[in-house]
C-alpha cells in the first residue's frame, strides 16, 4: 500500500553522452509500498533512468536518492535492488552459488531451504547445480530474478522483465511482483508491455527522456502514450 | 523476503567467496594444460630473449659512444617514462586500469559492500603481475644492456628490474590516480601527449630539459649514479600509493563498460580479428558520430551517386577525437619522413605504420559494409562494385591526413625535405595508407579455410605471417620513396628523379589492389568450385552457392 514516505525521489535528473540527451531533466517520486510502470518507446529513456537510479550510470545534472541516500552510495546500494534486462551472470558458479554468494554480499545468512524455496518460486528447482552460463535466455533471466530477489530491498527497478520468459515464467514473476507489492515494497518497472499497467498503482509515460504522463492509466492509455 | 544481518560481515563474505571461486578455478585446470601454458611462455621467452640479444649485438661501445649515451640518454630514455604515464593516464581517464568480470560490477560494486576493499584484491593483484613482468623484462635489458657498456652485469641487472618495476608503477599509478580523480578522457590525453612531446622536445634538441629525464638518469646508474635518479622510484611509489587510496572513488558507469568490452577486445586481438579490435577500441573510448555533422551536405535524397555521398555523410559526422588522430597520425608520418631523410632508415617504418592506422578509419564506410554484409548484399548492385565506389571517399580523407605529414615533412627546423619532394610524397603516402587499409579489412583474420585445412604447419605458419604483415607492408612501400630520394640526392641526382619511380610503383599497387577489390569475390567463388571438384565425395549439401 503506498504511504507518502518518498523512497525514490529524482529532481532534474539527467542524463547526456556528449550532445546526444539520453535523459532530459526527468523529477520523478516513488512512495513506499507503490507499484509504478514505467512506459515508452525505444530510447525513451527508461533503461537510463533505472540505470541513474540503481548507480549503474553517473548523473550528468541532478540530483536522485533512494531511502534518503544519494543513489550509488552504500545506503541505497542496500535499500534497492535491480533487475536489470540483460541477465548478468559468472561463468563459474552455478544457481543455488550464485544466490549463496549474492546473498552473503547483502548479508543475508540463507539456509539451504530458504534458497531451495526461492529457487523453486523462479521454476528452477531441477536445474539449481547447473551453470547458468550455458543456460538459454529464459533460464538466465530466471536466475537473474531470483539475485534480486536473495536480499532484502525497499526498492526493486525492475527493466523489461518480461523478455525471454515463457508464458509460466511471466506468470509467477507477476505473481512475485503483486507478493512483494502487497509486502510493502515500492517497485518500479519498466516494459513495453501495455497490460502490465493495469496491475500497477501508476503509470510514468517517457518520451524523448521527458515525461509526458504521471498517473493512473489503461492499456488503451499506454498505446496511445507511447505510439504517438 | 529474506532479512540481512546488520553485523555482518561483508567485506569478510566477499574475501571468503573470492577464495572459494579461486579454489574452483584451480580445481578446474588440468596438470597439462597448466604445464603447456608454462611451456609455452618459457620458449617464447626464450625466443624473445634470444632475437633481442642478436639485435643488440656484443660489439663493447667506445669510449665517444659512452659520452654520447650519457649525454642523450636521459632524454630519450625519459620518453619511456613519459610514453608509461601517458599510457596510464589514458587508460584511468578511460575507467581503467582494472577490468573487472561483469559480474563482478552488477553483484559486488552494488552490493553494500564497501568499494575500496572490494577493488584492492583485484588493483593489487594486477600490480604484482605486471611488476613481476617489469622485473623479468627490465633484468633482462639490463643483462643485455652490459654486453655493450661498461658496468659490472650484476649492477645492470639490478637497475634494469628496478626500471622495469618503476615503470609499471608509474603507468599504473597513474591510471590509478587518473581513474580516482574522474580525470576527463581530454585531460588524460593531453597530459600523456605533452609529456611525451616535451620528452621528444628534449630528445632532438629543442628544449634544454624535459620532466622525464629523470628516469634516464635512472636508467643509466650502472654508467653514472645520480641521486635524481631515485625521483621516478619516489614518484610510482607516491602514484600507487595515492592511486589505492583513491580505489573507492572510481567510475562504476566506466568499470561496467571497461568490463564489458574488454574481455571482447582481448579475445578479438587473439584472433587478430583487427576490425573488431578497432570497433571495441572505439566503444570503449566512446568515440561515437557526431550528431550534428561539421558540415550538412546539400545533396537531396542520396543523390547520383548513393555510395560516394554515404561515405562523405559519414566523413562529417567524424568525432573530433577521430579528426585529432587522423591529423597526429598525419604529424607522426612526417616527423619519421624527416628522420628518414636525415639518415634513420627504419623510421620509414614508423611512417607506413601511421599511415596504416589513419588508413583503418579512413576506410570506416566500406568496412561498415564488411560488417554487415546482410545489408549490403540486399542491393541489386555486386558487392565488389559497392567497395569499389567506397574508395574515393577513403582516398580524399587519407589525402588529408597525409597533407598533414608532408606540411609537417618540409616545415622549417632541421631535417627538413624539400618541399617539392614533401609534396609529391604526400601520394604514395595517402595510396600506401589505403591500400593497406583496404586489404586489411577486406581480408579479414586468418581461418583455417577448407583449401588450406590440409595444408602442413609450416605452410600455414607462413601464410599467417604474410597476411598478418602485409597490409602495413603495403603503407611502408607507400612511405619507402623518401629512401630512395635520399640515396639520389646522395649519388649527385634530384631528390625527385629519385623518388618518383617509387611512387609510380605506390599507385600502381593501390590500383592492383583496387582491381582486387572489384575481383576478389569471383576469384573466392572460382576456387570454392575447384577446391568442390578437387573434394567430390564430400558431403555438399551445405554449399547452395557453389
Amino acid at each position: 500500500m503506498p504511504t507518502s514516505e518518498p523512497l525514490l525521489v529524482a529532481h532534474e535528473a539527467t542524463k547526456a553522452y556528449a550532445d546526444l540527451v539520453a535523459l532530459a531533466p526527468l523529477s520523478l517520486t516513488v512512495p513506499t509500498g507503490e507499484m509504478v510502470a514505467l512506459v515508452g518507446h525505444n530510447g525513451s529513456g527508461k533503461s537510463t533512468f533505472l540505470r541513474l537510479a540503481a548507480g549503474l550510470l553517473e548523473l550528468t545534472d541532478g540530483e536522485i536518492t533512494v531511502a534518503g541516500a544519494p543513489a550509488g552510495t552504500s545506503d541505497a546500494r542496500a535499500a534497492l535492488s535491480f533487475l536489470p534486462y540483460e541477465p548478468v551472470l559468472y561463468d563459474d558458479l552455478s544457481v543455488r552459488e550464485h544466490l549463496a554468494y549474492v546473498a552473503a554480499l547483502h548479508g543475508v545468512d540463507a539456509s539451504g531451504d530458504e534458497l531451495d524455496e526461492l529457487i523453486a518460486r523462479v521454476q528452477l528447482s531441477h536445474r539449481a547445480d547447473d551453470l547458468p552460463a550455458r543456460f538459454s535466455r529464459g533460464l538466465r533471466q530466471k536466475t537473474s530474478i531470483a539475485l534480486a530477489l536473495v536480499r532484502p530491498f525497499e526498492l526493486l527497478l525492475v527493466d523489461e522483465p518480461f523478455v525471454g520468459l515463457d508464458a509460466t515464467g511471466k506468470e509467477a514473476l507477476l505473481g512475485i511482483l503483486d507478493e512483494l507489492h502487497d509486502d510493502g515494497a515500492a517497485i518500479v518497472v519498466a516494459t513495453h508491455d501495455p497490460g502490465f499497467v493495469e496491475r500497477a498503482d501508476r503509470c510514468v509515460a517517457l518520451r524523448d527522456g521527458e515525461v509526458v504522463h504521471d498517473g493512473p492509466a489503461t492499456t488503451a492509455d499506454v498505446l496511445r502514450l507511447v505510439s504517438t | 523476503m529474506l532479512a540481512a544481518d546488520p553485523d555482518a560481515d561483508l567485506e569478510g563474505a566477499l574475501v571468503d567467496w573470492r577464495q572459494f571461486r579461486r579454489r574452483k578455478r584451480v580445481a578446474d585446470i588440468h596438470w597439462i594444460d597448466a604445464f603447456y601454458q608454462a611451456y609455452l611462455t618459457g620458449i617464447l621467452g626464450l625466443v624473445a630473449v634470444a632475437v633481442a640479444s642478436s639485435a643488440v649485438g656484443d660489439d663493447v661501445a667506445t669510449a665517444s659512444q659512452v659520452r654520447e649515451v650519457l649525454a642523450d640518454g636521459p632524454a630519450w630514455l625519459g620518453g619511456l617514462a613519459a610514453f608509461a604515464l601517458a599510457l596510464g593516464l589514458r587508460s584511468g581517464s578511460r575507467g581503467g586500469p582494472l577490468a573487472l568480470e561483469r559480474a563482478e560490477v552488477r553483484h559486488v560494486l552494488l552490493a553494500p559492500v564497501d568499494r575500496m576493499s572490494a577493488l584492492l584484491a583485484p588493483a593489487l593483484r594486477q600490480l604484482r603481475f605486471l611488476g613481476f613482468v617489469g622485473l623479468i623484462v627490465g633484468g633482462v635489458a639490463g643483462d643485455l644492456a652490459s654486453k655493450r657498456l661498461p658496468g659490472a652485469t650484476l649492477a645492470w641487472i639490478a637497475t634494469g628490474s628496478l626500471v622495469g618495476i618503476t615503470g609499471v608503477g608509474l603507468s599504473v599509478g597513474a591510471a590509478l590516480v587518473a581513474g580516482g580523480l574522474r580525470l576527463p578522457r581530454w585531460a588524460g590525453s593531453l597530459v600523456g601527449l605533452l609529456l611525451i612531446a616535451g620528452a621528444v622536445a628534449h630528445g632532438v634538441g629543442l628544449v634544454d630539459v624535459s620532466v622525464t629525464s629523470v628516469f634516464g638518469d635512472l636508467v643509466l646508474w650502472p654508467l653514472r649514479f645520480s641521486l635524481a635518479g631515485l625521483a621516478p622510484v619516489a614518484l610510482a611509489l607516491v602514484l600507487v600509493v595515492a592511486g589505492l587510496a583513491l580505489l573507492g572513488r572510481a567510475s562504476l558507469e566506466a568499470a561496467e563498460r571497461r568490463s564489458t568490452l574488454v574481455g571482447q577486445l582481448r579475445f578479438a586481438a587473439t584472433l587478430q580479428d583487427l576490425r573488431t579490435v578497432i570497433v571495441l577500441r572505439r566503444q570503449l573510448a566512446m568515440e561515437l558520430p557526431r550528431i550534428r555533422p561539421w558540415v550538412r551536405l546539400r545533396v537531396r535524397g542520396t543523390g547520383r551517386w548513393p555510395v560516394f555521398v554515404r561515405g562523405l555523410r559519414g566523413l562529417l559526422r567524424w568525432p573530433a577525437a577521430r579528426v585529432a588522430r587522423l591529423g597526429l597520425l598525419g604529424v607522426v608520418a612526417g616527423v619519421a619522413l624527416r628522420g628518414a631523410w636525415t639518415g634513420t632508415t627504419p623510421l620509414v617504418l614508423l611512417a607506413g605504420v601511421a599511415m596504416f592506422i589513419a588508413g583503418l578509419d579512413a576506410v570506416e564506410p566500406l568496412a561498415q559494409e564488411v560488417d554487415h554484409p546482410s545489408r549490403r548484399d540486399a542491393s541489386p548492385m555486386p558487392a565488389a562494385a559497392i567497395h569499389l565506389l567506397h574508395l574515393p571517399v577513403g582516398l580524399l580523407t587519407m589525402l588529408l591526413a597525409a597533407g598533414v605529414g608532408g606540411a609537417v615533412a618540409a616545415g622549417p627546423g632541421p631535417g627538413r625535405l624539400p618541399a617539392d619532394l614533401a609534396a609529391l610524397l604526400v601520394v604514395p603516402l595517402a595510396a600506401g595508407g589505403l591500400g593497406g587499409a583496404l586489404v586489411s579489412v577486406l581480408a579479414g583474420p586468418v581461418t583455417m579455410s577448407e583449401g588450406w585445412s590440409l595444408a602442413p604447419p609450416e605452410a600455414q605458419g607462413m601464410r599467417l605471417a604474410v597476411r598478418t604483415a602485409w597490409p602495413p607492408a603495403v603503407a611502408v612501400i607507400g612511405a619507402a620513396p623518401v629512401v630512395m630520394a635520399r640515396a639520389a640526392v646522395a649519388d649527385g641526382h634530384t631528390a625527385l628523379a629519385g623518388a618518383q619511380p617509387l611512387v609510380v610503383g605506390a599507385l600502381v599497387l593501390l590500383a592492383l589492389i583496387s582491381g582486387w577489390v572489384r575481383v576478389r569475390d569471383d576469384i573466392a567463388a572460382w576456387w570454392k568450385a575447384q577446391m568442390a571438384l578437387a573434394q567430390p565425395n564430400r558431403d555438399r549439401t551445405n554449399d547452395a552457392d557453389v
